[in-house]
C-alpha cells in the first residue's frame, strides 16, 4: 500500500533504498544515504552489508550521530578497522557494489564537487574536499548521487571535479582508467539515469505532484528527456513507518 | 624502558619545520592538548598530515603553526567546516596538498612497508589530481604495470618525522591499544620515524601482555609516552568520553572570523598555563564528568 503522507526527503530515501539489492555491499557517508541503506536492510535487502570509510561494518545505531566521527554511528558494528581495510581491501579491491554520494554540485555527466565554489585559480570558497568520496566514485561498481534539486547544484559542468562521474562523456571515464560510474541521480523532484552512449544525464521519472516544467526550471542545463516520463513510485506505508519510527525517530537526518 | 614524559617535554622534542602525522578524524581522538602545547611553545613551519582533516590540525593552522597540510579533505562533521584550514587555503597562506582519504592512507601504507611508490585507482580524471600536479608534482606520477602494461597513477610514500597518536590505553614503553575504528592511525604510526603516544589511561606492561592482540602501536617505535586524561577534549575518545558539543559549537562559531579565533586562542590556549588549567577553564571536573562514556554505548 502506497503512502499518502510523506516528505520529499522520505521519497528520496526510499528511492535510494530501491537502488540496493539483497546481498550487495554499500559504502555510505552520513545523512540521507544512511537512512536509505538502513531502510533497504530492514525491507528487501536483509543481507546488505553497510560500510563506513573509517572502518565500520554493519552498525546498529540507536542514537543519531553528527557524522562519521560520532561513536553513536559505530554502535554494535560487526567490524571496527581502518581506511586501508574498508576503502582499500574492500573498495579498491572492487567489492563495493554501490556508493552513495552527495555534494555541493553535480553536472550533466555525474561529476561531483565537494571541494570549492568560485574560480579555482582565483577567488573561491573552500568547503570539505573529498574524504572517501573520490575513492568511492573511482572504484565502486555503481554510484548513486543524492542531491537537492536546485539550479546552482545541477550544472552543465561542475567548477571542480572532486569525484569523477563520466567526466565529459563519450568514453572519457574509461579512458581515465576508471570502471563503473554513476547510475542514478536522485533529487527532490526527479530521478535521472545516464544515456548509455553519450553518458549524459537523462530524466527517468518525475516525483508525484511535480511537473516536467518544475524539473527543468530548476536546473542550469537541459538533461535528455524521453517522450514518455513515468511518475516515481511513491513510498509504501511500511517504508514511511520504518523511517519515522525506527530509523530516524528524532528526525535528525530528515530535518 | 620507561618513556614517560610530560606533555611539555614530548612537544619540545619536535623541531620547527617537522612533518607531524596527527591521529584525529574530524571530531574524534584529536590531539587537542598536544596542539595547544605546540602553540604555547611557539613551534612553527610544521607539515601536518592526516587522512581526514580534523580539529587538531585546524587549531594548529589557525595559530599559524603550519606551512603545509597533506590531507584528504575534512570537517567538524555537522558542527561545521575547518574554517582555519579553509581560510588558509583561500588566502594562500597554507599550502594544501589535498588528496582523498584512501590516497593519503596509501601513501602512509607505502611508507610503512618501505615501498618506493604505490599505485592507486583513486584521483584519476579528477581536478584533485590536476591540482596536485601543480602544487606537489614530486608526489604524483604514473607507472606502467610490468605484467599487463596498464598505466597507473603512482604516489610517493609518506614518511612523517613523528606520528602523534591519541589512544585509550598504553604502558610506559608505549605499547598502545586503540579502541574502536583506527582510520589511518596504524599506517601513520608504522610509516613515521618515531611516535609520541598520548594516552588516557596508563597501565602496567603486564596488562598489555595479557591482551597483546590489541596492541596497535608497538613500543619500539615510540619515543615519548604522555599520560594525560581528557587530552582529546573537546573531541571524543571512544569508550572514555563523548565530544563536548557545546565547546565544539563555540569553536566553530569563533573560527568564522580571524578575530573570533584569536579570542578563542587567548582564552583557551595562550591564556592558560597548561592542560590542567585548560580543563578548569572549560568547566572543570563537574563538566568533564558529564562527558564520561557509558560503558555499554561507548559514548
Amino acid at each position: 500500500m502506497y503512502a499518502e503522507d510523506y516528505t520529499f526527503f522520505e521519497l528520496m530515501a526510499v528511492a535510494g533504498a530501491r537502488e540496493l539489492k539483497d546481498g550487495e555491499i554499500v559504502a555510505v557517508g552520513i545523512g540521507l544515504p544512511v537512512v536509505a541503506s538502513f531502510l533497504a536492510k530492514r525491507t528487501h535487502a536483509p543481507h546488505l552489508t553497510i560500510l563506513f570509510e573509517l572502518g565500520i561494518v554493519d552498525p546498529e545505531p540507536i542514537h543519531t550521530g553528527v557524522g562519521l566521527a560520532d561513536p553513536r554511528v559505530w554502535y554494535r558494528a560487526k567490524v571496527m578497522s581502518s581506511f586501508v581495510d574498508m576503502l582499500g581491501m574492500v573498495l579498491h579491491r572492487g567489492l563495493v557494489d554501490v556508493g552513495f554520494l552527495g555534494g555541493l554540485e553535480t553536472d550533466a555527466y555525474g561529476n561531483l564537487n565537494t571541494t570549492l565554489l568560485g574560480d579555482p585559480k582565483g577567488k573561491f570558497t573552500h568547503f570539505v574536499g573529498s574524504g572517501g568520496a573520490n575513492d568511492i566514485a573511482s572504484s565502486a561498481k555503481r554510484v548513486v548521487i543524492i542531491i537537492r534539486h536546485e539550479a546552482r547544484k545541477l550544472k552543465e559542468a561542475v567548477s571542480f571535479v572532486t569525484s569523477p562521474g563520466y567526466l565529459r562523456g563519450n568514453g572519457a571515464r574509461e579512458a581515465a582508467g576508471l570502471p563503473g560510474g554513476p547510475v542514478r541521480v536522485i533529487t527532490d523532484k526527479a530521478i535521472f539515469g545516464f544515456d548509455p552512449q553519450s553518458k549524459r544525464l537523462r530524466l527517468e521519472s518525475i516525483h508525484p505532484r511535480v511537473t516536467l516544467e518544475d524539473v527543468l526550471a530548476s536546473m542550469s542545463f537541459r538533461p535528455l528527456v524521453p517522450d514518455q516520463v513515468p511518475v516515481t513510485e511513491p513510498p509504501t506505508v511500511e517504508q514511511i513507518r520504518l523511517i519515522r519510527e525506527e530509523i530516524d525517530p528524532e528526525r535528525i537526518y530528515a530535518g | 624502558m620507561s618513556k614517560l614524559a610530560t606533555l611539555a617535554e614530548a612537544v619540545a622534542s619536535i623541531p620547527s619545520g617537522a612533518h607531524v602525522a596527527l591521529s584525529g578524524f574530524a571530531i574524534t581522538r584529536c590531539n587537542m592538548a598536544f596542539a595547544r602545547e605546540v602553540i604555547r611553545q611557539g613551534i612553527r613551519h610544521l607539515t601536518v598530515s592526516q587522512c581526514v582533516g580534523a580539529m587538531d590540525a585546524d587549531l594548529l593552522v589557525g595559530a599559524g603553526a603550519v606551512d603545509r597540510m597533506i590531507y584528504g579533505g575534512g570537517s567538524l562533521d555537522r558542527f561545521g567546516r575547518l574554517n582555519n584550514v579553509n581560510r588558509g587555503i583561500e588566502s594562500g597562506t597554507l599550502v594544501a596538498e589535498e588528496y582523498s582519504s584512501l590516497s593519503v592512507a596509501f601513501r602512509y601504507l607505502a611508507g610503512a612497508l618501505g615501498l618506493p611508490f604505490i599505485p592507486i585507482r583513486s584521483l584519476r580524471g579528477s581536478d584533485i589530481l590536476a591540482r596536485l600536479q601543480q602544487i606537489a608534482p614530486e608526489n604524483v606520477s604514473t607507472v606502467q604495470d610490468p605484467f599487463t602494461s596498464e598505466e597507473w597513477l603512482a604516489l610517493r610514500p609518506l614518511v612523517p618525522d613523528v606520528a602523534v597518536v591519541q589512544v585509550q590505553v598504553a604502558d610506559e614503553e608505549g605499547n598502545a591499544w586503540i579502541y574502536g575504528p583506527r582510520w589511518d592511525n596504524e599506517e601513520q604510526v608504522k610509516a613515521s620515524q618515531r611516535v609520541i603516544v598520548i594516552t588516557e589511561q596508563l597501565v602496567p606492561t603486564e596488562i598489555i601482555r595479557r591482551d597483546p592482540e590489541r596492541t596497535v602501536i608497538p613500543g619500539f617505535k615510540v619515543s615519548h609516552v604522555v599520560h594525560l586524561p581528557f587530552s582529546a577534549h573537546p573531541t571524543s575518545v571512544y569508550r572514555v568520553y563523548d565530544y563536548d558539543a557545546e565547546h565544539i559549537r563555540e569553536y566553530a562559531a569563533a573560527t568564522r572570523t580571524v578575530e573570533g579565533f584569536q579570542a578563542y586562542l587567548e582564552k583557551y590556549v595562550l591564556g592558560v598555563r597548561d592542560h590542567w588549567e585548560y580543563l578548569e577553564r572549560v568547566g572543570g571536573m563537574k563538566h568533564l564528568t558529564s562527558l564520561l562514556a557509558d560503558p555499554i554505548l561507548g559514548y
